[in-house]
């Protein structure tokens, strides 16, 4: 008799756990929970950009019925949120932009919430305020937090190697300045929180849409003065996250002193208007970037100037320049790089973090100089990138330590698949400045795939349970953000176990029952919390075969799991099946259930002061190349197909990172093309979708998407992390196509009809 | 928010010219611009909320003596689809397609596109450059008023608030009858339209007759372009034509700067894409 | 407040009679006063789709929609088309394909995609395409749900 063969489940198009129950309808997110006894939240904005606040008047809100509480900075305790600990909640002292919260109602219906926050009236004497980052730095500019006199809210230096040397020996050297616009994440789902505070236990439950419940549980504790074991998070599912809920937001804090102050809880959903004005966006940035080369086509030198508009507060996107830095300095053996970016403060909305985290501002730069120094030194761009590539076993001046890299098989695969050195060239020839005209572009990108030592851990814990019927619970700290961790987390335990998908469970919502993980960002989720999983599920499988093995005439080490059963490893036949053994070992005289922890810390280190050290356990690589069409007529650039070329390590579940590259590709053609948010005088002007555009269904490109497997040692199954990867290269690939299709050049985005057009007359833009 | 004291939802069109008699209603018909305009606080409820859906002689379309009659509350996917207008119409059909989302096809309407008055209104081109007239109904009696004289300003027309748009009434395009209408826009639709054009006119022997051009968006109110009209008016289509049409109706216009575009690059698109479209008409 | 108006109007296959004020959405109705928290609050101005419901079988915005509209029509929500045997394809095909991410928009876009398919069994990319330009999704692309799509036309038409 044959043994079955049980066919792995790495790299197969596996369905997502949650979706049945999601197009069904069923899944509740944070806007359709209610408790009983709910309240209504709702905040006052200022509608002052910089102001003193002189007095704020809620006796009339207070006296409307149905108002059970009405707060403002007086009447909670001052303990400012955020990176720098700049943002109180409410605000008591001045307004420094347009989302500052001055007070907070608490009604029996949002119409009564909405009654009475038009009743409250707030006196303001304005100050002077300061719009363009530029004008921050200046002497005598006004102070926006008197602790930052200077207005930097943070300052970063790098360097290595010698620039002034490096530029000596330079046969080319160009410089530009790249001009970086605003936008936002727009998750489907608006921002919202459910706070529970029990007055008699002192107990707070949060229904939070958070990416990170376990710092935020820490912060929360220091801005409430409460012991964190009394806080407990839960963690709905999240409409669309994508780097936006990794801070905590003074909405958060808000709710829960409303819930304190009226003993109900209290649920405060944004609008989506609101969900524009108060949310976080991408760094605006300008970046001076002069780079060199000798004749050869050997990069010589890198100097970087970034300026960021970090708006009125300081969000953990602030921290940003960690990102940029990596692409200036790492992306391409450059052998001396220095490096300054400072992050001020203005009256504009503030930023925060956002899938790539300033790697789209950097390859912007960085990605249109290459073509640009290509062109001055008579190579062609894509020779010019290859020679200066990374491979595999380099460390890098930053000490990025490259133990796997498909960075030249990125950029063969992507440039060979699309034709793009012959089309480049046959287009190239064709360019000019009417009619309708093609180009192509090309932009390579490199991210951490293995996780960020940034926080003291960068660990994910699991807890996995199998019952007597062999059904698998992994409770993990990683949370679900529609991304499919927790379906590629049962894949890889059920890799381990022998068990299929419809026998696993995941619990990943709820600090009281899942251990510690630091959080989604960083593409980390499948790398750390896959190694986790795998390691308690290694643990589990020692377990059920060391039993296995009292109980046959075979060694553990003889037997595997597959299929549901014990199996002999050589050729695959059944020993027992897994339930039996499971129950054998609860109801004997040993009386064992199968549960395992593991928790796995990534072998990456802390940077120094320096900003150097091997920060990520392994490093994503891609190359995109795309075709665009441009109507010098109107300025309509229209992307037509997308070649990408990604290094994940090795592809777990296909559907899965397919459907993460496409996305990301598509937040990148939003971001290069079409999304923008003007803000004029501090104030944002076009808070819906009607003029914020996303990208729709008629308008996406023709995707082609190739995976390099470089079989990570240190990733789980080989894999590395891909989430941010994709959105990276895109608005570089388009400028460099808008160049090759018209001869013109754009350093500023986004690329909309008017600008490109403005670009194509020459007119200053 | 003001409260509304009556909702009406009559089935017959009496009935309702005699709720709007007062002039204190507020119509209802697609709700796709109201409903918006209300959270928004742009307006507010009247004491009436009258809801003029169920009438059945709103939906009717028409075609007799030389004219095509489209009933009020026709939707725009009905323009898009019904083979009726798209026989007679055709512009019409084609304009609805750049509509919005089909959700929003499905619910809005053409008299409430051309009662809001929006000066980027999408049918509002095509219905001026077919010639349309509004029909409008009271209490107290009938009237047709041509589109080219309806609107007064961003979301002002001649319309008195005891007034019903019951139909737009078309004359049928004669034969040899040439049409186009261009929406500038990165997307098929779901786009506010930052300029639009529209163009007819009979082409008999290489020359131009009764030629109409319209604007959206490039004014306070959708606007016939007079002066480019009478370049074209007997000419024959030539290069040197079309540029000076072009170049004639980049100077007609009257755009402002909003945050939709600039009015230099709204004054460029008008000028290139009235050439698109002229030399379209003359490569067919 | 205003007065309420009395309404009757079949919801996923229920004749309901209802009293609600008139300057109601018909998305508040299904959410607050139904509890069918399926159609989803999005934009609230008809820009994203996730509040989409079919309205006599023909596919709207219920945030546009007045809920007194709702009378003497019929209703179909997500949870209408969950429990829908016919729609039994189109769902398995947005899990199957990919179509689905942090599911916000799902129930809008399977909703008009059931519309899209009613009108034009025989989709192909270009009219579902079209057919979804009104419902925006942030995380997937749209390529996976298009596929699906047009995975389910195939389906229907191959079970007829």
């Amino acid at each position: 008799m044959n043994a079955p063969q049980h066919a792995s489940l790495i790299g197969q198009r596996i369905p997502k756990m949650d979706a049945p129950e999601k197009v069904a309808g069923k899944t509740r997110y944070i806007q359709d929970l209610n408790l009983p006894g709910q309240l209504y939240g709702l905040i006052l904005r200022t509608e002052r950009v910089h102001a003193r606040i002189v007095s704020i008047d809620t006796s009339a809100a207070k006296a409307l019925p149905g108002v059970r509480a009405v707060l403002t900075a007086a009447d909670v305790p001052i303990h400012p949120i955020g990176v720098n600990k700049d943002n109180p909640p409410l605000k008591g002292d001045k307004v420094r932009c347009e989302r500052d919260e001055v007070a907070a109602v608490a009604a029996d219906s949002l119409e009564i919430a909405q009654a009475a926050i038009k009743l409250i009236k707030v006196e303001y004497e304005d100050l002077p305020p300061i719009f363009d980052p530029r004008d921050s730095i200046k002497d005598g500019a006004p102070v926006i937090h008197a602790a930052k006199p200077d207005n930097v809210a943070m300052a970063f230096d790098y360097a290595h190697g010698d620039v002034e040397r490096g530029e000596a020996e330079s046969d080319v050297v160009v410089e530009d300045e790249f001009t970086l616009h605003r936008v936002t994440h727009c998750c489907m789902g608006v921002s919202g929180v459910i706070a529970d505070f029990e007055p008699v236990s002192g107990n707070l439950t949060l229904y939070s849409n958070t990416q990170v419940p376990f710092l935020h549980k820490r912060e929360f504790a220091e801005v409430l003065g409460m012991d964190p074991s009394r806080i407990r998070i839960i963690q709905p599912p999240i409409g669309g996250g994508f780097g936006s809920k990794l801070d905590i937001y003074p909405f958060e804090p808000i709710a829960v002193y409303l819930a304190k102050a009226t003993r109900r809880p209290v649920k405060l959903i944004f609008t989506r208007e609101e969900e524009f004005i108060a949310s976080p966006t991408r760094q605006p940035a300008i970046i001076r970037l002069r780079s060199g080369a000798k004749k050869d086509g050997t990069l010589t030198f890198r100097t970087v100037d970034v300026l960021l508009d970090n708006g009125g507060y300081t969000s953990w996107g602030a921290t940003i320049p960690f990102v940029m830095m990596q692409t200036f300095s790492s992306l391409y053996r450059v052998p001396h790089c220095r490096y300054h970016t400072k992050a001020v403060y203005t009256n504009n909305p503030f930023a925060g973090s956002f899938r790539g985290y300033g790697n789209l501002q950097a390859t912007f730069a960085i990605e249109q100089q290459m073509d640009k120094m290509a062109d001055a030194l008579g190579i062609e761009p894509y020779e010019f990138r290859l020679k200066n590539a990374q491979n595999a076993g380099e460390v890098t001046g930053q000490g990025m330590h490259f133990k796997t890299c498909g960075f030249q098989d990125c950029l063969e695969t992507a440039a060979g698949r699309s034709g793009f050195v012959e089309k480049r060239k046959a287009l190239g020839a064709a360019k000019g400045l009417s009619g309708v005209r093609r180009g192509v572009g090309m932009a390579s990108m490199l991210h951490v795939g293995g996780g960020a030592k940034i926080y003291p851990s960068d660990g994910c814990g699991t807890i996995l349970k199998l019952d007597d019927f062999g059904h698998v619970t992994i409770m993990t700290g990683a949370s679900e953000i529609g991304q499919g961790s927790e379906t590629v987390l049962a894949q890889l335990v059920c890799e381990e176990l022998g068990v299929p998908m419809s026998a696993v469970t995941v619990v990943n919502n709820d600090t009281d029952i899942t251990p510690w993980d630091v959080g989604v960002h960083a593409s980390r989720t499948t790398f750390i919390a896959g190694n986790s999983a795998i390691g308690a599920a290694r643990k589990a499988k020692d377990k059920i075969l060391a039993a296995a093995a009292t109980v046959s005439n075979m060694k553990a080490e003889e037997m595997d799991l597959k299929g549901g059963n014990i199996v002999r490893a050589s050729d695959g036949e059944k020993v027992m099946p897994l339930a039996k053994m499971l129950r054998q070992l609860h109801f004997s005289d040993k009386a064992e259930l199968v549960m395992t922890t593991n928790y796995y810390e990534p072998p990456s280190v802390h940077q120094d002061k320096g900003f150097k050290g091997d920060v990520s356990a392994a490093y994503a690589w891609a190359t995109q190349v795309v075709e665009v069409e441009v109507d010098t007529d109107t300025g309509i650039v229209k992307l037509l197909k997308v070649w990408a070329a990604h290094d994940v390590g090795r592809v777990l579940n296909e559907m899965g990172i397919e459907g993460q590259i496409e996305g990301g590709i598509i937040m990148g053609q939003g971001y290069a093309l079409c999304e923008d948010m003007p803000v004029v005088e501090g104030h944002l002007v076009n808070p819906a979708f009607r003029d914020y555009k996303l990208i729709t269904a008629p308008e996406i490109p023709e995707m082609d998407i190739s995976f390099i497997e470089t079989m990570d040692g240190e990733g789980p199954q080989g894999a590395k992390g891909v989430g941010e990867a994709p959105s990276i290269c895109m608005a570089a690939a388009v400028a460099n196509a808008i160049e090759n299709a018209t001869g013109v050049r754009i350093a500023s985005l986004p690329f909309t009809p008017e600008r490109v057009y403005s670009a194509l007359k020459g007119r200053p833009l | 928010m003001t409260a509304i004291e009556r909702y009406l939802a009559p089935a017959g069109l009496d009935d309702a010219l005699a709720a709007l008699a007062g002039g204190n209603a507020t119509i209802l018909a697609g709700g796709t611009d109201l409903m918006p305009q209300i959270n928004a606080g742009k307006v507010a409820f009247r004491p009436i909320l009258l809801n003029i859906r169920r009438i059945p002689e709103l939906r009717a379309v028409e075609v007799g003596q030389g004219r095509i009659s489209i009933g009020a509350l026709v939707t725009i996917n009905e323009l898009k689809d019904n083979p009726v207008i798209a026989k007679a119409v055709p512009l019409l059909a084609e304009a609805a397609d750049h509509f919005a989302s089909d959700q929003v096809r499905n619910m809005g309407t053409i008299g409430g596109n051309v009662a809001n008055a929006s000066p980027a209104g999408d049918t509002l081109v095509p219905l001026l450059v077919l010639d349309a007239e509004v029909e409008l109904a009271s209490a107290t009696g009938r009237r047709s008023v041509p589109m080219a004289e309806f609107f007064t300003g961003p979301g002002r027309s001649v319309r008195r608030p005891d007034e019903l748009i019951t139909a737009l009434s078309l004359p049928l395009p004669r034969l040899r009858t040439v049409s186009r209408f261009v929406k500038f826009g990165t997307r098929p639709a779901l786009d506010i339209s930052a300029v639009s054009i529209g163009f007819s006119a009979t082409l008999d022997g290489g020359r131009l007759s009764d030629v109409r051009v319209a604007f959206g968006a490039v004014g306070p109110v959708p606007m016939r372009g007079r002066a480019t009209e009478a370049v074209l008016e007997g000419a024959a289509l030539d290069a040197a034509i079309i540029a000076k049409a072009a170049a004639t109706a980049q100077g007609e216009v009257k755009p402002i700067d909003d945050l939709r575009a600039s009015a230099w690059y709204r004054r460029e698109l008008i000028h290139n894409l009235l050439g698109k479209v002229l030399s379209d008409v003359v490569s067919r | 407040m205003s007065s309420l108006v009395e309404i009757s109007c079949v919801v996923n296959g229920t004749p309901t009679r209802l009293a609600v004020p008139p300057e109601t959405s018909a998305l508040a109705l299904l959410r607050d006063h139904l509890g069918l928290s399926g159609t989803k609050y999005g934009c609230g101005e008809g820009e994203c789709g996730a509040c989409t419901i079919l309205v006599d079988g023909v596919s709207v915005n219920s945030c546009l929609m007045f809920a007194v509209d709702f009378d003497g029509r019929t209703v179909t929500t997500i949870e209408g088309l969950a429990v829908d045997r016919a729609s039994d394809p189109l769902r398995q095909a947005f899990v199957e394909k990919g179509g689905v991410q942090c599911g916000f928009c799902t129930p809008g876009m399977v909703v008009q995609s059931r519309h899209v398919l009613d009108k034009h069994p025989n989709a192909g990319p270009d009219e579902v395409k079209r057919g979804l330009e009104g419902n925006l999704c942030r995380c997937t692309g749209y390529k996976k749900i298009v596929e699906a799509v047009i995975t389910a036309a195939a389906a229907q038409s191959a079970a007829e």
